[in-house]
């Protein structure tokens, strides 16, 4: 199998951030959609188109770090072309609830992608984040995961569901894990503990409040896409 | 909606603007051929032709028999005078509710606004004509939109009357009827077909009809180039219509040789001449960034072997790619917002108000969806553009506009994204860009959208053309073969198919 080809997709990459992070090109109009998701008067149709919209292209940057083997094909003018085939099967996995939102984004790039539930919350007695559920396909271990979760705050639900993933026997480069929202306590404790793994993000925040909301952030991911 | 003057005018023209000729395909004589040069520019104005005369003098008529007497005729328009009445005041809306006003005399029409739109109708731009009620006696809200006739006939009594209008005609004629005969008429046509008396009649005839015809209308006679007679004017009508003809043919014969042909730009890239990637690359044709997945995707859309199912499915994603690209070349400014946390965020807004996109039928088809998941309830105009069976030339069948673009007060500010899978000869994408420019859209708020482009092909006619156009494509193939294909008729004509290309793209979404 090839190796993953990291050197020609189109994202930034600030110097100051783990090497394992990525982020999508910092442009005007990406900083538009977010001012969307952001405003809280934004009512929730909107804020569910904008959101699909992003995760589309935070899930077509996600899938630029699979591998792909050279395919050549004929087209119909007879003409041949060099060109890639796409390597390595995946599926996706969604940190619930929230990440179940990004599963249509995924299905959008990916059609009939198999996709992985994980239920963690924080225990009430410990404050530790605890795995209450999860269901993953039977082969995942020899799949590339594509980790869903918009928001990454503390980072203890990502590292846990990463856990999840590892216990079941995927190597930790082959995770990818695809988030809207960062900040930098979450990277620095998601990427420090596992630094082969891959994060793809699209804006990484100023930081946490007291209450370990994001800043600025969009509020209740959750909320403003399902119940609201 | 109320019958006006312009609909009225128009409806009984249409049949004649449909070719007549029986084993010809009846769409091709309706096309509009190129109207501009290699370098975009139009080549000519239209052709505008006025008939004056008096009241039921035969106007209409004398024009019909022009306009049927031409074989294959492009594109006709009728302007007529009663479209222009001016605005009425409310005292004067009673006036003419009461049959007392003179809409006879030249201070009744709006002169400004007539010669403004055939100034616009002329120089081949859109025109948005006023709609005038009879029924309220007022102009209304909703405007007529006109764009893209080879031919203007501009009919209505006063119509040789005014100096800056006449400036405007290529050909001037004035119907000569008698008196009698014109009263005679309209006594009939207003008694049986507007319900009038026939005293009402005779008395508006007394009063404005006949003061004007003689102070304004037949005075106007002496500027016409040819006087036909109100009655057995057949041969009138057919010197008239071998002139035209021959002006007509004159023109088209000069404008061939000038014409956008594919035939005499394209030689140089086809024949494999190198085209340096600096010449073509710059910050106005963008290609996206060559991403694996990018290239995955493409390997599968150039596939032959790719089934329609799957050739669909990753068309849409690429069209989702382009799009989100396009969209970066919109303008934005810094705005704030609170988010529910109850922060203030710094962020960006997008500025443009009017965002519309325009696809070419057929190739343009797939990148709709992408455009639709990107803008939410994006509106969406078409041009439908085929190339002539047996010459080759592109012709514009059907052109649908969003109404930011159709709307001259608007189009200036609009944003357009012009839809089209690929841009070989450049052929098709000189003549929609003419078209959008003729409508006032700026050249640097299109944007054309493709998912290949041909670096031997036309694209290099149309950077020249309209340098200030962004191009936004998902991959820069090397040139262009030489084909022929037959159609169904058993016409063979020459295609250039890009190569390595993906065949037909719409063709494959589609079919």
């Amino acid at each position: 199998m090839a190796s993953p080809n990291t050197a020609l997709t189109s994202q930034t990459h600030p110097g100051s951030l783990p090497p394992n992070v990525f982020t999508l090109p910092r442009t005007a109009q990406l900083e538009a959609l977010y001012t969307i998701i952001r405003d809280k008067d934004t009512n929730r149709g909107d804020f569910i188109f904008y959101t699909d919209r992003i995760i589309r292209l935070l899930v077509e940057e996600g899938l630029n770090h699979l591998p792909v083997v050279t395919k050549n094909v004929e087209t119909p003018t007879g003409a041949h072309y060099e060109g890639v085939g796409f390597e390595g099967r995946i599926c996706g996995v969604s940190i619930l609830r929230a990440g179940e939102a990004m599963e249509a984004g995924l299905r959008e790039v990916c059609r009939s992608v198999r996709i992985g539930k994980i239920l963690i919350q924080r225990d009430e007695d410990t404050a530790e984040a605890k795995l209450f559920y999860s269901k993953l396909p039977e082969d995942i271990s020899s799949r590339y995961v594509l980790l869903l979760d918009p928001m990454l705050a503390t980072g203890g639900s990502a590292i846990k569901a990463v856990e999840v993933l590892t216990q079941h026997g995927v190597p930790e480069d082959r995770i990818i894990f695809i988030n809207l929202i960062a900040c930098p306590e979450g990277i620095h404790s998601l990427c420090g503990r596992y630094p082969a793994l891959r994060m793809i993000t699209g804006w990484i925040d100023q930081g946490l409040n007291e209450k370990a909301y994001i800043i600025p952030g969009l509020g209740d991911f959750g909320e403003r896409r399902y119940t609201c | 909606m109320p019958k006006t003057a312009l609909d009225s005018l128009l409806e009984p023209l249409r049949p004649y603007t449909q070719n007549t000729r029986k084993n010809t395909i009846l769409l091709t004589s309706h096309g509009r051929p190129p109207w501009y040069g290699e370098d975009g520019k139009p080549l000519s104005d239209a052709f505008v032709i006025a008939v004056a005369g008096g009241s039921a003098s035969g106007k209409t008529h004398v024009a019909r028999q022009i306009v049927q007497s031409l074989d294959s005729v492009p594109t006709v328009v009728v302007l007529s005078q009663d479209s222009f009445y001016n605005r009425l005041s409310e005292e004067d809306v009673k006036i003419a509710h009461a049959n007392e006003f003179d809409f006879d005399h030249p201070n009744s029409i709006d002169t400004g606004l007539f010669a403004s739109c055939l100034a616009d109708l002329k120089s081949c731009k859109q025109a948005n004509v006023p709609i005038y009620s009879f029924s309220e006696h007022q102009r209304l809200k909703e405007t007529k939109y006109l764009y893209g006739a080879a031919i203007i006939i501009v009919e209505g009594i006063l119509s040789l009357h005014d100096p800056i209008m006449r400036s405007l005609y290529d050909l001037k004629i004035f119907v000569q009827c008698d008196s009698d005969l014109m009263l005679a008429r309209r006594l009939k046509r207003d008694v049986k077909e507007r319900g009038r008396t026939v005293e009402g009649v005779l008395d508006q005839y007394l009063r404005f009809v006949k003061p004007s015809y003689d102070n304004f209308v037949q005075p106007s006679s002496k500027f016409a180039d040819i006087i036909v007679p109100g009655h057995n004017n057949s041969v009138a009508v057919d010197l008239i219509s071998n002139h035209l003809r021959g002006k007509l043919t004159a023109r088209s014969v000069r404008f061939r040789e000038r014409m956008a042909n594919v035939d005499r730009y394209l030689p140089l890239g086809a024949a494999g001449g190198t085209v340096l990637e600096e010449e073509l690359e710059g910050p106005n044709l963008i290609v996206l960034p060559r991403t694996p997945q990018l290239k995955g995707i493409y390997t599968v859309l150039r596939d032959r072997t790719t089934r329609r199912g799957e050739f669909v499915f990753f068309a849409d994603r690429l069209a989702n790619l382009v799009v989100e690209k396009s969209m970066e070349l919109l303008p934005f400014s810094p705005i704030s917002v609170t988010t529910p946390v109850g922060v203030t965020a710094k962020g960006m807004k997008l500025t443009a108000t009017d965002v519309c996109g325009v696809t070419i039928v057929g190739s343009g088809g797939p990148l709709e969806g992408g455009l639709s998941r990107v803008i939410r309830d994006v509106r969406l105009g078409s041009l439908l553009i085929q190339s002539h069976p047996s010459t080759g030339e592109p012709i514009l069948l059907h052109t649908m506009l969003p109404s930011c673009v159709t709307d001259r007060r608007k189009s200036g500010d609009a944003w357009v994204f012009l839809l089209d899978a690929q841009i070989g000869t450049g052929a098709s994408a000189l003549m929609a860009l003419r078209v959008l420019l003729d409508h006032g859209v700026k050249q640097e708020h299109i944007v054309y959208l493709a998912f290949i482009v041909a670096r031997g092909g036309g694209i290099r006619v149309i950077r020249r053309a309209f340098p200030d156009v962004r191009i936004v494509c998902g991959a820069l193939d090397d040139g262009l073969g030489e084909g022929w294909v037959s159609s169904e008729t058993g016409e063979r004509r020459r295609t250039w198919p890009i190569e390595p290309g993906m065949g037909s793209i719409g063709d494959r979404y589609y079919l």
